[in-house]
Parts: C-alpha cells; structure tokens; sequence
C-alpha cells in the first residue's frame, strides 16, 4: 500500500506479533509497520473488524497497540530497536466470521 | 527539568514554536511540551530532517519551518519531545505523559498551541482499512518517506485536499480519481470577497496552479459529488459516488479522505474555555481577546486550535500571545508591546485576505452531509448515525445524554472522531442550533494513561489534592 525508499533511513529489529522483523527506523511505529505493508493495525473490540491508521497525528487512536506491554498510539511512538509490539490479531478469524 | 516555569507552550508548531522563541527571546524561561518527537507540528512536520527533495516537493511554505526552527533553537526555549499533556488546569497546573511517567509541573502562564486537525466525516466505509485523511498521507510523506504505491482516490474538500492530490501527481501516484464534493458553481456569497483576495495574490497564484496540474495530468475530475461511499469487506476495494444524476464507480486500494479542517478543542474544553460556534466553518473554537487570552488569566491560545487560518497566521497570533504575556510578567510596558504588536497586526490582517474567498468557496454545506443510518459514526463504539438518531427520537436532547446512554463518544478517541458530526446530527434531528445541541463533555486524562503511572506521580500538597486531578473542570466554569 506505501512504497518507502530504503536509502532514506536505518533498520531496527522489532518483535512483532511473536516474530522478529526488520523495520526502518528514524519514524513513528505505525509508519514503520505501513513501510512493510502491515497496516491492520488492530481488531476493534467493539466491531470485531480489522482497523488501520486513520489520521497519524493522534487524533482517532486506531492504531492503538500493545508496544512494550503499553497500549500506545502507535503513531506518536518512535519505532526502536528491540521493540516487542502486539497487534493482536489472532482475534481476526472470530471478527470475519 | 524544571518543575516551574514562566510559561507552559502546548504544541510545537507555527504557533508554539513562534511564542516559544519569542518568550525566551525575552529572557523568560520556557518550556514547549510537544506530543510529537520532533518540533514543526503537522505543516512543519520534520522540517528539521527534511531532504532536499522533501523540501523542494513541499515548496517554499513548508522550507519557512526551517526559519521558525532556527529562531527556536537560538532562543534558549526547552523542548520536550513524545509529551502527551494529559490535563491543564486553569491555575496553571499541567500534567503530561513521557515515557512512561507523567510528571505534574506548573507555569505563570499557558499557551496553547494545539493547532487543528482534519475534520471528520463520516461515510459509508470510512472504518475499512485502506480509508485514510489526506493530511495524514502527507505527514507520512513529511516524515517517513512513505508513499501510496496502489491506486487512490481523493475525495472530500478544500485546499488540502487539491494539495495533496497535485503532490502525489507529482510523486506519480496512481489516481483513480479526486472527487470533490465542493458544489461547481460558486454561491453567491463567495464573489463577494474575490475583490478581497486580489490583495493576496501570491496565494491565489499558487492555488490556480495547483488546479492547472491538476487539470494536465488528466486525472479524472468530478465536482459537486455526493453520496460518498468506500467498498470493501475487509479493506477498501473501490469508491462508490453520485455525480448528479451520473454513477461513479472506482476501483482503488485506498481513499483518502479530507473535509477541511476544524480547531483541536479538547484542551479548551477540557479546561472550561467559553467555546463559540462558526456558523460559516461549522466548528467550534474558543472565545479569545486580541492578544489570544482564554476566558481564564493565565491561559492564552495561538494558532490553528483558536480558530482555522493557516500557518502564517498562526505564526502571528504565536507572536501576539508572547508579547501579552512578556507584558503580564512586567518586562515590557504596554506601549512597547502595542510597538512590537504593531508589524505583526499588519502581516497578520494582509495574510487574511485571501481567507474569506477561500472559506466561502469550501464552507461545508450541512445539506451535503448525508449521514445514512448505517453508517458508524463513532469509530471507538461502533455506534451508527440511526442509533443516535433513534434515541434521539425517544426524547434524547443533549450530546452527553446521547453519550451516556450510546456510548457514543465514549471509547479512547474521547469524542475526537464522531463529536463534529454527532453535534450536527443531533443538531438537525431536533431542527434546533448546533449551540443549542451543545459539546460532549470533556474529561481528564485527554489521552489514556496507566493508572499506574497516576499512582506513581509525586503530586506536591498545594491545596489540589490528587483525586481532584479527575474532577469535571468544565462544570466549575460559568457557562
């Protein structure tokens, strides 16, 4: 969905739903995690649906994540190395059916 | 880190960075809290790390956050990055998040520089993955790099967004189309201040040729749309439109959406600021004196957040609230700060110029907002515009009454998202005044924080004690 030209930035390692995974860094976690195409950001528990970031300036809190054991705006988080992030995503199959 | 300073600034952007400097400037001490990590607020987004390239696609408006940021860094104000202030009182006290900690700290006096954001309306769809604001599209592009690769659509209205959609032709994105619901032909109210906006041309100049590339990129074009509609199960897959009496249909992977924007008003509410209705702009902003002074003393506001006039602007009114509080605190008489006062009022009524023109052109028209009973209004809750409709109709009169009873407003965006338009829908099913409908009310923390971090906070006895840090602020104030 975003293309992010790789020269521009550096790349940390994060957890990401139990899997390490290279992101760039220098950028918010929301940003870093659309530049690799992840941009389900969570399972609204209210809809049961997939969300993505909306608004990327901390207004609409729909990227809402559990970074290091926080729920955060993950657009107002910078990225970090060793960062363990959960989606929580295994909720996707109950939302879809 | 101090725990007291002459003034708290809010916000990191035109407004704050300007009133900032110009405060330390003076000798006062300064600390600008800024929920971002890097100063420039949403127009001056990374300006500080920006590429040459960056820099030149975002023009010469945006390379002016350079200036502002140079000035900053020379004026001796302190700048605290990733801060989420989580309450303000009226007596100077403010509360932020860092890290994992949040700390109490206290000031003379406040400004807030909360700036604005994209005004949220909602559509059919608008919460399937793939649906985003323009604006934030471009601050990912300010910040990240980042670009959209599949295709999109445009589709809303105003300035920004024929900004953003002459940007990404440039970038090479793919458009399906730009559907704006802005009527084709002007009201008659909008040729009443064309004289106005001849005064500021280079504007003009700028917008006209935004719609010349726009026209010669042959991306398709509609005006006046309605009906707005994202497709999609569980992503956005196409958007749906009426053209008069014409079908629109697109496929594209993601829509962007951008109806103008309105002030950011949950401090001011929070707060208990005395808030006015714009019946031309349909947004709330708070009632403020010359200099930017809230109906509390030591609470002031600049910028965007006290009402929509872009950039410059806000840099002016950043300017103003500085000098009024460098004359409070006694280091220039009031004769010096009507001097200093005086170029800024000037640049400050030339850069208005254009503005009438401008907001009469993209007024949001409350007859073009169709709110389908299906549609979700509130995000957070999952609430749709016929829930609110229907207990509306069992006697429902108030906004927060409607919260209460809905949950409408309830979730952790705190009303941000589905409030706009909440008001409005309330608003025209009671056939009453949007005033008349009212605001949700607005309670501390204004972002969600751990309990724990509250329970860890090392609050000083100074008559406030902690459990009032929740207390309902608003109902104090008398209005």
């Amino acid at each position: 969905m975003f293309k992010h030209d790789p020269t521009t930035t550096s790349t940390v390692e994060i957890i990401l739903d139990g899997q390490t995974i290279a992101v760039p860094g220098e950028m918010n976690v929301a940003a870093a995690l659309l530049a690799i195409g992840k941009i389900i950001s969570r399972i609204s528990p209210t809809s049961e649906k997939p969300c993505s970031p909306h608004c990327l300036m901390g207004v609409c809190f729909e990227c809402l994540m559990e970074i290091d054991g926080v729920r955060r705006q993950a657009c107002m988080t910078p990225i970090r190395d060793g960062m363990v992030i959960n989606r929580n995503l295994k909720d996707i199959q109950r939302g879809q059916s | 880190m101090s725990s007291h300073y002459d003034t708290i600034v809010i916000g990191a952007g035109p407004a704050g960075l300007t009133a900032g400097s110009c405060l330390a400037e003076f000798g006062l001490k300064v600390l600008i809290l800024d929920e971002q990590n890097r100063i420039g607020g949403q127009i001056y987004r990374n300006v500080e790390n920006a590429s040459e390239e960056n820099l030149q696609k975002m023009g010469e408006e945006y390379r002016r956050g350079l200036k502002l940021s140079e000035r900053f860094r020379k004026s001796g104000a302190e700048y605290l990055g990733n801060a989420s202030v989580w309450n303000v009182e009226p007596e100077g006290r403010v509360c932020y998040s860092k890290d994992g900690v949040s700390e109490r700290i206290t000031a003379n006096y406040i400004i807030l520089a909360t700036g604005a954001m994209e005004r949220p309306i909602p559509i059919p769809g608008w919460t399937l993955p793939g649906v985003m604001g323009a604006g934030a599209v471009n601050g990912l592009s300010k910040d990240a790099d980042l670009c959209p690769s599949g295709t999109v659509v445009l589709a809303g209205s105003g300035p920004l967004l024929l900004l953003e959609a002459a940007l990404l032709i440039e970038k090479k994105v793919k458009i399906a189309a730009i559907l704006e619901t802005t009527p084709k032909i002007p009201s008659p109210a909008v040729l009443t201040h064309v004289l106005k906006a001849l005064l500021g041309t280079a504007f003009l100049w700028k917008g006209v040729k935004m719609i010349l590339d726009i026209r010669k990129s042959g991306v398709p074009h509609y005006k006046g749309v309605t009906n707005l509609k994202a497709l999609g199960e569980t992503a956005v897959t196409g958007v749906e439109a009426d053209c008069g009496s014409k079908k629109l249909n697109f496929s594209a992977e993601m829509l962007l959406l951008h109806f103008g924007v309105i002030p950011d008003s949950h401090i001011y509410r929070l707060l208990g600021c005395h808030m006015k209705w714009d019946q031309n702009q349909r947004y709330w902003y708070p009632s403020t004196d010359e200099w930017g002074r809230t109906n509390f003393e030591k609470i002031f506001g600049a910028g965007d957040g006290t009402g929509v006039s872009g950039a410059l602007a806000a840099e002016f009114k950043g300017e103003l609230a500085a000098l009024e509080v460098t004359r409070c605190f006694g280091i220039i008489p009031e004769y010096e700060r009507d001097r200093l006062a005086g170029p800024v009022l000037d640049a400050l009524k030339k850069d208005s110029y254009p503005r009438p023109l401008v907001d009469a052109f993209f007024a949001p028209d409350p007859k073009r907002f169709t709110f389908d009973d299906a549609t979700v209004l509130c995000r957070c809750e999952n609430v749709t515009v016929g829930d609110v409709r229907n207990i509306v109709s069992q006697g429902v009169t108030d906004l927060n009454e409607v919260k209460a009873m809905k949950r409408c407003g309830m979730g952790p965006c705190q009303g941000r998202m589905c409030g706009p338009a909440l008001g409005e829908i309330v608003a025209a099913e009671l056939d009453t005044s949007i005033a008349r409908a009212g605001l949700l009310t607005i309670r501390p923390p204004l972002k969600q924080i751990p309990l724990q971090e509250i329970a860890a906070m090392d609050i000083v006895s100074d008559g406030v004690d902690p459990a009032n840090l929740f207390k309902n602020q608003s109902k104090k104030a008398d209005h």
